[in-house]
Parts: C-alpha cells; structure tokens; sequence
C-alpha cells in the first residue's frame, strides 16, 4: 500500500535555534566521561531510574558553549545511534535550566500518557485551536495507543517539593497495535516554542512506537509545517 | 448497492471480525499486492481497530471477498487502511459497498475527520465516495526509516 503523499522524513522544521538538539550531529558519544554520575548529583529526581543509562559526554560541549547566563544541563540526548537499542523509559527529564535568580526549571517527557484534559483543553486554548468539548478529548486521549508530554517543573533550588508542574507540549498517536499509527494533536506552549521541543516530541514518539515494532507511522501536516495536524 | 440487493445476491456483510477467517483475508491481501503478514499480527490489528466491514459469500462462510477497516480515535480521527475486493469479485460494487458502509458508520460515530492513503490509480475510485485530496494543502507524511541509515 503506497503512500500517495510519501514525503521525507518529519524532522522538516525549520532551522530553530535549540537546547536539545544542538550539536547532535558533530558530537562523539563517548562511554567514557564521568557525566552521568557528576552531573545527576544534584538532580534529585526521584523517579528516573533509567536516566543514568542515558549516553554519556554528549552534551559537554553544548554546556560549555552556551553564553547565556543561563546553567543547561542537558540530561537525555535526541538521537544517536545506539538509541533505537535501547527502551525509552517511560518518563524522564529531557532538559533542566537553573535561572540566574537560582530556580530550576526541567521540561519533562513522558509517554505514559497521564493528562488532566482541563490542562490539555487550556493549552490548546493557548495555541488557538478551536475548542472540543472535554468528553471527547477524554474519550481521544484514552483511545490513543500512545500519548506523550511534556511538563514543565518549576522550583527553587532545594525545594524541589514545591514544584510548579505544567503542561506545556502533547503530541499523541492512534494505532492498530501492530501495523499502522497515526500521529495527530501535536502542540507546543506557544512560550516554549522555538526550543525544539516539538521536533523531540515528535522524535520521541516516533522512538516508541518503533520500538513496540509498529513500523508505518503517518501524519497529516500543512504546507507551512506551522500547525502540524487537522485540528478538527 | 443496497443491503438487501447485497442480499439477494448471496453475500452477507459483517461488521465484526467473528467467523472473519484471517487466513482468506491475508490471501486475498496478498493477491492485491499487500506485503504478506503474520496472521497473528493482523488478528492484533483487527483486534484493536475502531470499526470494519467485510462481505463473505454465503457459499464460502467466512472466507472474505471485500474488507475495509478504521482506526482511529473514536471522536475525531478516523484513518481507513486495507481496503480490497478479492480480483474474482471486483468490477460489481462490493468495494463501493464496504466503503459506503464503513464511512458511514464513522460518521454516525461523530467522526468527521475521515482520512486514508491512496495509490494514485485508485483516486477515481475513492472520489466519488467523497474524498478530496490534500484539503487546504494539508499532505499526508510517513516516517522513512531510510533516511536513518548509516
């Protein structure tokens, strides 16, 4: 069954200046530097058990080069080769950023799916979609074989408790288990946008079903690439 | 083609996958052209799709002449795949028929946005039924694992 519409590959955004996958291309992922083990030391993050099996070194010189005042600490990389190996764990923490006044921020990825359809339906509101009515997001999200987010973590250093959590990108997709999946809903906060969080998102997703060997993965976009699906 | 003219020809049309012998099905996949598959790959499949139609033959129960399916959300998305007619019994409506059926049922549903992947020679077939391609500009994209090659 052929395509009509067979395009390249979804990674078609345009050049955005980004965090995450700054540099994926002329990095050397090495084994070999002590980054997981110095640089999670003060994370504190409870539930990530597979964050330290994360390729090492790679983002070293992104910290370096960076000017801004801001510290990144780039915890989980886009791509690279062993990724297709192995698991995606289920949720883990894709960028954390200390603020010069000293509150951290992390954006947080999760694929397991758990969203307050109030949180979705604001943030669709957000980037202007026209509204549906709650049931049916519910009903969508839970006919959905994959939903994956992203939160945004805010707190002080030390207080990490008190976390300010947000919903601030979606992206879900339909499948029939075993051959075929439909990414729909792909949205960004609109003041988290031009980070390439929609393009890891959408790399990530596609990262998942791949491994749960679902090999034809499609989607609709329009020409400009601005808004990613139908939203019906 | 209406249910009872289906009828009176002696095919029955079905909306669920008993009785559905996979096996006819993948064969007849396989006679259009489909890439054969695991039979109980395509049982997962069928299990975990929203809505399908299939016609048999009442002289061969079970074995499938015409097959559609949609997957989807459920409210609002909906994307139709496999679609065929067995070569022995094309060219006299059964293929019109499953479509008619299945659209239909999804939009009882309340499922507005219908979508499927074409090849280019069967656009003639899929317009009359009420598809447009590319609506608004908007294009239907697939992963291509090639260009990850190394």
């Amino acid at each position: 069954m052929l395509s009509l519409h067979l395009l390249s590959s979804t990674s078609s955004s345009s050049s955005l200046p980004t965090i995450v996958s700054l540099n994926c291309c002329c990095c050397e992922p090495s084994n070999h530097l002590p980054f997981p083990n110095t640089n999670l030391g003060f994370l504190k993050v409870k539930r990530q058990p597979k964050v330290s099996n994360l390729k090492a070194g790679f983002w070293e010189s992104i910290r370096s080069g960076f000017g801004k005042n801001n510290t990144i600490q780039v915890i989980e990389t886009p791509s690279s080769e062993e990724e297709e190996e192995e698991p995606l764990p289920e949720e883990f923490v894709l960028v954390e950023k200390t603020q010069p006044d000293g509150t951290i921020e992390q954006i947080i990825f999760s694929s397991g799916g758990d969203v307050d359809v109030y949180d979705l339906q604001a943030l669709c509101d957000k980037v202007g979609w026209p509204r549906r009515p709650l049931s049916k997001l519910a009903a969508a999200l839970k006919n959905s074989y994959i939903v994956a987010t992203l939160h945004s973590r805010k707190f002080s250093s030390g207080e990490e408790g008190n976390a300010e959590k947000k919903l601030i990108g979606m992206a879900r997709a339909t499948s029939d288990h075993a051959f075929n999946a439909t990414i729909w809903d792909v949205l960004v906060d609109p003041s988290h946008q031009g980070q390439g969080l929609g393009k890891v998102l959408i790399e990530k997703l596609i990262r998942t079903l791949l491994q749960r060997d679902i090999g034809n993965i499609s989607l609709f976009a329009d020409s400009k690439g601005t808004k990613m699906r139908p939203r019906s | 083609i209406s249910d009872t003219s289906l009828q009176s020809k002696g095919f029955n049309l079905h909306r669920s996958i008993t009785n559905l012998n996979l096996h006819h099905l993948n064969s007849i996949f396989v006679s259009v052209g489909f890439p054969q598959r695991d039979i109980s790959k395509i049982q997962i499949a069928l299990e975990n799709t929203d809505s399908l139609i299939w016609i048999e033959h009442h002289k061969t129960k079970g074995s499938p002449v015409a097959f559609a399916r949609a997957t989807g959300d459920g409210v609002f998305n909906a994307i139709i795949w496999d679609v065929v007619v067995d070569p022995n019994f094309q060219g006299i409506g059964l293929g019109k028929a499953v479509m008619e059926r299945l659209v239909t049922d999804l939009l009882n549903k309340g499922i507005t946005n219908i979508a499927l992947y074409s090849e280019p020679r069967v656009l003639g077939f899929y317009r009359p039924l009420g598809f447009v391609m590319d609506p608004d500009g908007i294009r239907g994209m697939v992963y291509s694992r090639k260009k990850k090659k190394k």
